[in-house]
């Protein structure tokens, strides 16, 4: 497979300069998630914030969050209330 | 009731700053919020600027400004699948009509010139609520509450105003996400030449196409998908630009990871534009082109803002500030709205479904035979006919889309 090569997300995230928030920005109505078979946003957010649990809920990994404000539309049940953090990300290239 | 500035720009990016720059020049009064500790903090873009709206705003810009490399030339190519692939390039040294960007470096730069103008921009200050208040619109903010008869959103594709008084509904298909890496190399090219490579099927089940831009000493290497199509995609969003990078075969240590969301809704279906003591600009009001040759946000940023900037002297001087549609009347008669209807054929095509993949393969089809030799040959338009009937496409469809893509 190719993508044996690839710089892992945690790795890149890494480069990043963060000054992350005491709470979650990102709050995820989980009861919704247990019925929710594909749960589109762990493949749609480019930072993976989202992470299906065994036990059918998402666990947000906010603190990754790059924030892209894909979180607005990635949901189809709306489950993800987003805002943007008051610290977070700041870009050196942009 | 007492307000605390004439105008509140919310958002410090291009659109934004032009909006603070032109309305300080017209004698406002003006407060500009921006939420990154600097602004370009939270800005990603592809990376290229077409300069001619920068040259309104600022005269002297190509010699100030902090622009990579001017676009001297242009390369598309065109997957169609593992084996083959369709490549483009148009080269014109000299060429000062656009320039590669890294917006954390330009975005600075450009709050710096709007501040010696003496625009007052507040950072690190983030709008959590918004609602109408009396004659105006009052800002919740972690900083504070601030009023102001006329707002300016300016906050980026997420129209934070807009979205908390109930006025924009996003959905997955009318935006695009956008992912970025910057990539240190060895750019073997003389100073004054840039390259903009656009490059489509390189990765299988999503919508959109990846890029690679010079910049002075690194690449900026990404994608642009619509957020609907990345469940269908090969590749997760977080790996999408490594799997793209790897497949074109760029190496390099990488500088940087980003990601942003990208307006992608195409002149017909624009969001509102302006409500009472509210206008919105750049990507807050979706101002995006795709028009095949030319991808742009940039400009239409500079080019709206400054317009704002202007608008919202005529309604300060009015005192009408629940009659903002001048605003919008100043857009129409600008290249800004103008351009954006002119795109919209060839945005239409662009996405319509067999626009970036069947097509591709026709052509690809059709070539792969004039370029082979057996004993059976035939002419080219028969070739033709036969390779789109084989899609299932109907010749007089294929003219149809080609009469678009050239109207």
């Amino acid at each position: 497979m190719e993508s044996s090569k690839i710089v892992p997300l945690l790795k890149r995230l890494g480069l990043n300069t963060y000054n992350v928030d005491k709470k979650s920005h990102i709050e995820v109505n989980t009861d919704i998630c247990i019925n929710c078979k594909d749960k589109p946003c762990t493949v749609s957010c480019p930072a993976g914030t989202y992470e299906a649990l065994p036990d059918g809920r998402i666990a947000v990994h906010y603190e990754r969050c790059l924030e892209c404000g894909g979180a607005l539309v990635i949901c189809p049940f709306g489950a993800i209330k987003f805002r943007f953090p008051e610290g977070g990300i700041s870009y050196r290239y942009g | 009731m007492s307000f605390d500035a004439d105008v509140i720009i919310v958002g410090g990016g291009l659109s934004g700053l032009s909006a603070g720059i032109t309305a300080v020049r017209e004698g406002l009064n003006v407060i500009l919020l921006e939420r990154g500790e600097y602004s370009g903090a939270k800005n990603v873009s592809g990376g290229r600027m077409y300069v001619h709206a920068l040259k309104r705003l600022i005269p002297d810009a190509l010699e100030r400004a902090p622009l990579e490399r001017p676009i001297t030339k242009e390369t598309f190519e065109i997957f169609c699948d593992k084996n083959r692939k369709i490549t483009f390039s148009f080269e014109e040294k000299d060429k000062k009509n656009s320039f590669s960007v890294l917006r954390s470096k330009f975005d600075r730069w450009l709050a710096s010139e709007a501040e010696n103008l003496g625009l007052l921009i507040s950072y690190s200050t983030l709008v959590l609520n918004a609602y109408r208040e009396g004659e105006g619109i009052t800002l919740e903010t972690n900083r504070g509450t601030l009023k102001a008869p006329l707002i300016i959103d300016a906050s980026g594709v997420t129209s934070v105003v807009f979205r908390l008084l109930g006025l924009r509904r996003f959905t997955p298909d009318k935006w695009m996400l956008g992912v970025k890496e910057i990539i240190k190399t060895d750019v073997n090219l003389p100073e004054n030449e840039g390259e903009v490579r656009t490059i489509v099927g390189a990765i299988k089940g999503v919508k959109g196409g990846g890029f690679v831009y010079t910049n002075k000493d690194t690449l900026s290497v990404g994608m642009a998908v619509t957020f609907d199509s990345l469940p269908k995609s090969e590749f997760p969003a977080k790996d999408l630009v490594e799997a793209f990078r790897e497949r074109i075969g760029i190496e390099g240590e990488v500088l940087e990871y980003s990601a942003h969301a990208i307006p992608y809704y195409g002149f017909k279906n624009l969001p509102p534009l302006y409500d009472k003591n509210l206008i919105a600009v750049g990507d807050s009001a979706g101002f995006l082109i795709n028009d095949g040759f030319t991808i742009r946000g940039m400009d239409l940023a500079i080019g709206s803002g400054m317009i704002a900037g202007l608008a919202a002297k005529k309604i300060v001087e009015s005192r009408n500030f629940s009659n903002t549609e001048v605003y919008y009347e100043m857009l129409k008669d600008s290249f800004v709205l103008k351009h954006l209807e002119l795109a919209y054929n060839r945005f239409e095509l662009i996405n319509s479904p067999s626009t970036l993949s069947t097509y591709p393969e026709i052509l690809c089809n059709v070539l792969s035979d004039m370029f082979t030799v057996e004993e059976n040959r035939d002419t080219l338009i028969n070739d033709v006919l036969y390779r789109l009937k084989e899609k299932g496409i109907p010749l007089s469809q294929a003219v149809r889309d080609l009469w678009k893509a050239v109207k």
